[in-house]
């Protein structure tokens, strides 16, 4: 059962980036290296993800429409694609965020009391 | 599927645009550039690993899955080849028989006819409602007048059609031709392949004869000869220059042979001495084309107002009027639409029953697999998984019963083809082509649909706890059971339906066929024989060689009697006109008395056997210069001279051109004679002297005990011995001409037979498979009551009880969808009820029969159940 595990993991991954990307388109259209940019940036460089896994995200989001591409010019004058948030990201981040919320609030209750007894 | 291939074209470049931004970030932060660059891809990560990641979110998970599910199918297919080659010989009769009814249905109503926008195409057909006429032709002047005072045409032509003698290439032979008004082709719209077609200077008085060919003509006759423009051919003796060869799917409308030749209406031998013909003489029919945007409502609108007009110009033609504009397609097809509906309703029937019996199958199989089902669903798949997987097995099974039924039906159609009734138009463009397989796939596939929904119906209410316990079968299949009953009540409802409306048809045909025509056509041989107008143009001639063949023929070895008239009975296109009562008060203007007027010499009477009422028959005294003689009918005699003796009185009546019309004296009365067809009335029917009234040509009927084929070699020998230049064509016995003429019920009711002959066979396996399995399942049971104390009798009465219990739900069911069904067949019974109940009766008996006797087996299974087995099973 260890490939189930690990392909829960990677899920759980996925769903995070997935997250943290909308978060980001949410300030406007952007290119993505601006994007992974922003979320060092936004993490105090503390979320290190590897550049590179952001493409297959940025590819999954597109396909499931939650945000849109678009031809764009780079500040430094280069031609990239920009993304976009679109309508249904819009609600779908508002749907993952909830998520979060309780998941993190829910790991949090049972991180908690082993914090307090590790500490007493 | 566009968004993929963008976003994956332009990735090696996003990726580089990406490295190269970072890297830039990288120096403006104080590395050199090699450094920066690699500190860049090192982020990055693994390049090919992500491109192969992107490509993954694009790729299908379903065509893997779909191939997964296909092997896994065919597998449990191939496991159980039984169930398999069953379902799949069921569907492939249902499917075979649906596509090849749907290739006559597709060439005949719904492909549009061969000619350019044939959508704008309309009949003009007249009529006289005051004297109860239909579907009538036109005159030459009214076709002009309408042509010159029209708006909403963008062309007009008329045509008629007959048969001319096609010489000098081999043996003599009549050529079908079809004599057109110059705008004809412009009005079809269609090109030559070679050549030109009619231009407006060939409908001229003094034109040079010109002649159009048909593919088949040119092909048949000619040799396909590509030299063949501005040679001349020989028509009734006078040649005619070749302009143009037309395509081979061009055929004129309601003609549908493939040898054809078209001509100007002004250089046919009779037709051409008709174009001066008043207006009340309707014998072209006309076609128009519409112009663009005119919609048919807004053309009859305009008839309307026109027909007033010539009512005005000729009263005569007061009364008549332009019936309507209708569509070419419905009036070419409109009288086999409802039939053709019908057949396709009760090959439909078919289909479902045959639909039902595979789902029956399916829910026997669905019942032994629940086991294997409840495990996978336990090991974790998805029920959507699982149906997914179910109806992909439905349709392999569909599939592989669609090709074979395509096979079938390619061999089908070409037997239907050579059953299908002669007068069916547009019979030459029936094949199988791409539309009827997609048709027949479409087919498969949705009635594998249709199938398969049972087993995934019953795999969705399975309860995977209960199936995985050990000897939990009794109490999971009682719901499938009553499905698996279900079904086959329906099938046998569904039976019961097609059977009662062969029965109809069947009460129909035979009661049609027992109708006694009037005549004794047992040892009668038919034959025609025209002459060419131009060689034999005046009435002495006509008559001369009537009298010359007549006289040859009667003293020919075995000859025992011979005559000539026209047109002989059982025929479309009787000459029906009209008569005055001379010494009756004159009708009043635009009604007519009318009759089937026949020209027959003497002995036509005693060939035919058509008896005597009153009076004398034609005899040596009547004569071309004695006063002009007739007989009539009984219907006639009964309608007209009601508590009279016509015998003595005098009618004014004539057929056109010839002989005009004349005062006659009736002679005698004679027994009615169904003229038209078996299935109408006899009309009231007026006969004139051959000699007083000849034709270019007759009939010849022939009385002799020697075999058709010499009886028509006498007359070809006797006919060429007089000119060796005349066609003898439409050579048949009387007794098959009769047959014939009943081609197209005969038809419907073998078709109708067979259907239910199928459905009643699917029916009585459905029954079988319900009952069997019933059985096996209730050994157990059996041999309980076996044990208790229950005698053969009682088992016999459980299990035929339940076979009796679903068989009369199913007729009953049955019963009023029939009474639907026979409601459709209204048109075409004859002389039945459409509620019949004495069809209605011996169909529930057969099916209920039939549906006992597919219980012998499972029964003879029941009563030898034995209890010690039976009880020491679980």
């Amino acid at each position: 059962m260890s490939t189930k595990e690990q392909k829960e993991r990677i899920e759980l991954l996925q769903g995070t980036l997935d997250l943290l990307i909308l978060r980001t388109l949410l300030l406007g259209p952007t290119h993505g290296h601006a994007v992974a940019k922003a979320i060092e940036f936004n993490s105090d460089e503390v979320l290190q993800v590897e550049q590179g896994s952001l493409y297959p995200a940025l590819h999954r989001l597109v396909k499931r429409r939650w945000i849109s591409v678009e031809e764009g010019t780079s500040e430094n004058n280069r031609r990239a694609k920009f993304y976009r948030l679109t309508a249904k990201g819009r609600r779908q981040l508002v749907v993952e965020t909830s998520k979060w919320d309780k998941l993190a609030g829910a790991i949090a209750r049972i991180l908690r009391p082993a914090e307090q007894e590790g500490e007493s | 599927m566009r968004r993929r291939k963008r976003m994956m074209e332009d990735l090696d470049e996003d990726i580089r645009e990406h490295i190269a931004m970072e890297a830039q970030d990288n120096i403006e932060r104080g590395m050199s550039p090699e450094e920066a660059h690699y500190a860049a891809v090192r982020k990055f990560g693994n390049v090919t690993r992500v491109k192969e990641e992107a490509r993954e979110v694009w790729s299908v998970a379903w065509p893997e899955q779909l191939l997964q599910d296909i092997r896994f199918g065919s597998r449990t297919l191939r496991k159980s080849p039984g169930f398999t080659i069953v379902a799949i010989l069921t569907l492939a009769l249902g499917i075979g028989a649906n596509t090849a009814i749907f290739s006559v249905v597709n060439a005949v109503l719904l492909r549009p006819l061969p000619y350019a926008n044939p959508g704008q195409l309309a009949l003009l057909p007249e009529a006289s409602p005051k004297q109860g006429i239909t579907d009538a032709g036109m005159s030459y002047p009214s076709l002009l007048e309408l042509r010159d005072y029209s708006h909403v045409f963008s062309g007009i032509a008329g045509l008629a059609s007959h048969s001319l003698t096609l010489t000098g290439r081999g043996e003599p032979s009549e050529a079908r031709t079809i004599v057109v008004t110059q705008d004809f082709f412009s009005v079809f719209d269609t090109k030559t392949q070679l050549g030109r077609s009619l231009l407006p200077g060939d409908g001229e008085q003094g034109a040079a004869p010109v002649v159009v060919l048909s593919d088949g003509m040119w092909r048949s006759q000619f040799g396909a000869d590509p030299k063949i423009i501005g040679s001349p051919i020989t028509l009734d003796m006078r040649p005619y220059t070749v302009v143009g060869v037309m395509p081979a799917e061009f055929r004129t409308p309601f003609f549908d042979q493939a040898d054809q030749l078209w001509i100007p209406l002004v250089q046919d031998p009779l037709f051409s001495g008709w174009m001066n013909h008043p207006p009340q003489t309707h014998w072209m029919a006309v076609f128009a084309r519409l112009r663009p945007g005119v919609s048919f409502t807004k053309a009859k609108a305009e008839m309307d107002t026109l027909s007033a007009r010539l009512a005005e110009e000729f009263p005569a033609e007061k009364g008549w009027q332009i019936q309507e504009v209708q569509p070419l397609q419905q009036a070419i097809v409109g009288d086999v639409k409802s039939p053709l509906l019908i057949l396709s309703c009760a090959v439909g029937l078919v289909l479902l029953i045959a639909c039902a019996n595979i789902a029956n199958l399916l829910l026997t199989r669905a019942t032994s697999r629940s086991r294997e089902i409840a495990v996978r669903i336990a090991l974790g798949a998805p029920k959507r998984r699982i149906t997914r997987q179910l109806l992909t097995e439905s349709a392999i099974l569909g599939i592989f019963g669609g090709v074979a039924g395509m096979f079938l039906a390619y061999l089908g159609v070409s037997a239907l083809i050579s059953l299908l009734p002669p007068g069916l138009p547009r019979i030459h463009a029936i094949r199988v082509d791409w539309s009827v397989l997609g048709f027949a796939l479409v087919l498969s596939l949705a009635a594998s649909f249709v199938f398969g929904l049972a087993p995934v119906l019953s795999a969705a209410k399975s309860d995977p706890q209960t199936n995985l316990r050990e000897g939990a079968r009794a109490g999971e299949a009682t719901s499938s059971q009553r499905a698996r009953s279900f079904l086959a009540a329906v099938e046998v409802a569904l039976a019961m339906v097609l059977l009662v409306g062969a029965g109809l048809l069947l009460r129909s045909f035979a009661r049609l066929t027992s109708v006694s025509p009037g005549f004794e056509p047992k040892g009668i041989v038919k034959a025609m024989v025209s002459l060419p107008q131009f060689q034999y143009s005046t009435q002495q001639q006509w008559t001369a060689f009537a009298t010359e063949l007549m006289t040859r023929l009667q003293t020919a070895p075995g000859m025992q009697d011979s005559a000539c008239a026209a047109p002989l009975p059982i025929k479309d296109g009787q000459i029906n006109l009209p008569f005055e009562i001379v010494g009756n008060p004159p009708l009043p203007a635009g009604a007519a008395n009318t009759a089937d007027y026949v020209t027959a010499s003497p002995r036509y009477f005693s060939v035919m056997g058509i008896p005597l009422l009153r009076g004398r028959l034609f005899n040596a005294s009547d004569s071309p210069s004695s006063p002009p003689v007739a007989l009539i009918s009984g219907a006639l005699a009964r309608r007209y001279f009601a508590n009279q003796d016509p015998v003595g009185r005098h009618l004014v009546f004539g057929f056109f051109p010839p002989n005009g019309t004349a005062s006659r004296e009736i002679v005698g009365v004679v027994g009615d004679v169904h003229d038209v067809s078996l299935g109408k009335k006899p009309e009231p029917m007026m006969y004139v002297l051959f000699a007083q009234a000849p034709l270019y040509g007759c009939e010849v009927v022939v009385r002799s005990k020697l075999s058709a084929s010499a009886v028509a070699a006498a007359i070809r020998t006797e006919t060429h011995n007089i000119d060796k230049n005349l066609p003898v064509t439409d050579v048949a016995t009387l007794p098959g001409a009769l047959s014939a003429s009943v081609a197209e019920p005969r038809f419907r009711t073998m078709i109708l037979g067979l259907f239910s002959a199928i459905a009643l066979a699917l029916a009585a396996v459905g029954i079988f498979g319900v009952i069997s399995y019933s059985v096996s399942r209730r050994t157990h049971e059996i041999g309980i009551r076996m044990a208790l104390g229950a005698g053969r009798h009682d088992v016999v009465k459980l299990v035929v009880g339940e076979c009796l219990r679903l068989t009369v739900i199913g007729v009953a069911v049955g019963i009023l969808g029939a009474l639907a069904f026979s409601r459709l067949l209204v048109s075409l019974l004859f002389d039945v009820e459409p509620t019949n109940p004495l069809t209605f009766v011996v169909a529930s008996l057969l099916l209920t029969t039939v549906a006992l006797v597919a219980c012998y087996i499972p029964v003879r299974r029941a009563i030898r159940v034995d209890p010690v087995v039976a009880l020491r099973y679980e």
